[in-house]
């Protein structure tokens, strides 16, 4: 009963948690962390067809079959028999339940209106709660609703109310966990001012229809002595009763994979660090309108079913016959992985169901074909009739539920012209894991398209706009001509191109001057040291020879005075 | 179950459509009990000198009459027949309703 998720309780107080009793209703027990206050009332509030009766019932038939709590139904909405037709629908099987004893239907209608008289009490309700709690030994109560109540007796409220009380703290006395129903008022939880003696927890249910598509909402208004999730929780009535979808309940718990994807363009990858997304990674194509945001969810489909993958394709907008018409115009075949089975399509105008109903309608189809990848075309048009918040509360949901489930979601979005394109209308662009911004680009009389990650998680990506071409030949993403005059596409960057060429042929011209004027700048100065050179040389030579002269005129000279001293010593020859 | 307005089948012989049967529910024998089974007696030989039947139901010894019936708030008086059938809450002390939920116009019962 008591949860150890702690998320929302950082002191981790879990020892000192209050007891619990689950509700069986999916996603309750999670935002309420357990269920309901175990021996305490709780007051579920909101205006008439929120699900407050259907809420207390299922409290009920959980207790019943799936805790051991016999439960009492005590009911002013209505015959037994048409609460019992009502949830035969819902796979609740009332008259099983009594046969066993696990659950008592006190239920009657209170249609007319009784004579006041004079003084009056309501011990008569406290006589059938006590019989019908000891007849089946229940532990869960259910009293749906109050207002009845106050309607019926009409004239004496205060006594209503005092006798509420008495009940009331008569099922905390016996230890009965208890769920009492109440209409709720303009400005307060419920009428007549009983919230302030409900105030162990508090649920508000809501139910509104934004432009004719029909929401419910539930919250936690308060919860004494516990923890909660305190948002507002998107709720459906389907098949198995009320669902609540919490997001914030969803734990960032879901294993990633390194293995990479393909996008099904070159291009693409490339831009996506040379291979792709990562496998269940949730991908958005954000972009104004022909930017070709289909055509980047159907390549995703292709290259997913080449891989021999199952894609589930959600078409908000187009039926399939014209998605597979299209798309064949770019050289996509998605009919043959229609034909051999990898390819589901599920076209449905945004419109034809409530945004919950879309949700779980989703969820059917995804457990049921169990796809790898799962297009989303266009998300932005389920925000059709119905608020922005809501959708993307809802595609939180989705996200992550396709992640948990390990699931690559593409989803594509409209960008409505004149909104800044960095900005997804349903804010979530912050959960998905790749962002790629579709973009037009004019110029020249020429309208081109772009394309560029906005972000990508864990990879390094490409910080290019590139441009996307289009044609019968298929899907491909080409560089675009970034010159000083902007990002040039189309011909104008063929023309670009050219032009550039030009300049680059002059630049080798120069260049190649240069470098001849640098040669003969060079032979210039060789051969000005080479006759400095040849001077140097010169001179030296000069100098060697003036030595060796000088060094032959000293040994003449000496040869002659030793000649001359030898002529004197032997004999003269000549008188002088 | 039935509405507390219910017409229960009853296991004597047809009764005469004109006479006046009640069934009074109250809790136990506590004095507000009493005194309302007092003052409805009182109306009745009164206002009804040709007879009426009146069950009395104590909700704590019948509890399952009280579901079935619809009965939350005691007293409740049911006046079964003559039909239609109508429902009285409280302890009779606002005579004129009673009398007018009886079917007795209030201008005669002023007169005797």
């Amino acid at each position: 009963m008591v949860t150890s998720n702690n998320v929302h309780d950082p002191a981790g107080r879990s020892g000192l948690e209050l007891p619990k009793s689950p509700t069986g209703i999916t996603g309750f027990d999670e935002v309420s962390k357990g269920g309901l206050p175990t021996g305490r009332p709780t007051l579920v509030s909101g205006p008439p067809g929120a699900g407050k009766s259907l809420f207390a019932l299922q409290f009920l038939v959980h207790g019943a079959t799936g805790c051991a709590e016999p439960g009492v139904f005590l009911s002013f909405e209505g015959t037994r028999d048409k609460l019992a037709s009502d949830v035969r629908g819902l796979g609740i099987d009332l008259d099983a339940l009594e046969q066993e004893g696990r659950l008592l239907v006190d239920a009657q209608s209170m249609a007319g209106q009784a004579v006041a008289t004079g003084e009056f009490d309501l011990e008569a309700l406290m006589v059938r709660m006590a019989f019908a709690v000891d007849k089946i030994g229940a532990k869960r109560v259910a009293i749906d609703s109050l207002e009845s109540l106050f309607a019926a007796f009409g004239s004496r409220p205060e006594v209503v109310r005092s006798e509420l009380l008495r009940l009331f703290s008569w099922l905390e006395d016996r230890g009965l966990t208890a769920v009492i129903t109440g209409e709720r008022a303009e400005d307060t939880l419920i009428r007549h001012g009983m919230e302030e003696f409900l105030s162990d927890c508090v649920v508000l249910l809501d139910h509104r229809v934004v432009d004719e598509v029909a929401t419910r909402r539930l919250r936690i208004l308060k919860y004494r002595g516990s923890t909660h999730g305190r948002n507002e929780y998107p709720f459906l009535i389907g098949p198995a009763g009320l669902e609540v979808l919490p997001i914030t309940s969803l734990g960032l718990y879901q294993q990633v994979s390194n293995d990479r994807l393909s996008t099904g363009i070159t291009g693409l990858d490339e831009m996506l660090g040379g291979l792709g997304v990562f496998r269940g990674s949730s991908v958005l194509v954000s972009g104004t309108s022909g930017t070709g945001k289909t055509t980047i969810g159907a390549s995703f489909a292709s290259a997913a079913c080449q891989r021999g993958e199952r894609v589930l394709f959600f078409s908000f907008e187009e039926s399939q016959s014209e998605i597979l018409r299209n798309m064949a115009s770019v050289s996509l075949d998605l009919a043959g992985w229609v034909d051999r089975g990898l390819l589901h399509f599920q076209c449905q105008r945004p419109t034809t169901l409530g945004l919950e109903d879309h949700l779980a309608n989703m969820r059917r189809l995804v457990d049921r074909i169990a796809p790898t990848l799962v297009v989303i075309d266009p998300v932005s048009s389920l925000s059709r009739g119905t608020s922005k918040g809501d959708v993307s509360a809802m595609l939180t949901r989705q996200i992550y539920y396709l992640k948990s489930a390990g699931i690559t979601a593409v989803m594509t979005s409209l960008t409505e012209g004149g909104n800044d394109l960095e900005h997804t209308e349903l804010s979530i662009s912050s959960l998905v894991d790749t962002w790629l911004l579709a973009i037009t680009m004019q110029n020249s009389g020429e309208r081109n398209r772009g394309l560029y990650v906005l972000k990508s998680r864990g990879m390094a990506h490409s910080n290019q706009i590139r441009e996307f071409l289009l044609s019968s030949e298929g899907v491909s993403l080409v560089p675009v001509y970034m010159g000083p005059d902007g990002v040039l596409t189309g011909s104008a960057r063929a023309a670009a191109e050219a032009a550039e060429a030009d300049l680059g042929l002059g630049a080798e011209q120069e260049s190649s001057q240069l470098t001849e004027a640098m040669d003969l700048r060079k032979k210039a100065v060789e051969k000005r040291v080479a006759s400095t050179w040849a001077e140097f040389e010169a001179a030296e030579s000069l100098t060697a020879q003036r030595i060796t002269a000088s060094k032959k005129r000293a040994e003449a000279l000496r040869a002659a005075r030793l000649e001359q001293a030898r002529q004197r010593t032997d004999k003269p020859k000549d008188a002088q | 179950m039935s509405s507390p307005a219910g017409v229960q089948a009853r296991d004597e012989e047809p009764p005469n459509p004109g006479r006046l049967q009640l069934t009074l529910f109250v809790s136990g024998a506590s004095p507000a009990s009493s005194r309302a089974v007092r003052r409805l007696r009182d109306l009745c030989d009164q206002h009804f000198p040709s007879g009426y039947d009146l069950e009395i139901v104590d909700i704590y010894q019948q509890p399952e009459m009280v579901a079935s019936r619809g009965v939350l708030a005691v007293p409740t008086l049911i006046k079964e027949l003559p039909l239609p059938v109508r429902v009285l809450i409280g302890d009779f002390t606002d005579e004129a309703r009673v009398l007018a939920a009886l079917g007795l116009p209030h201008r005669r019962t002023a007169k005797s």
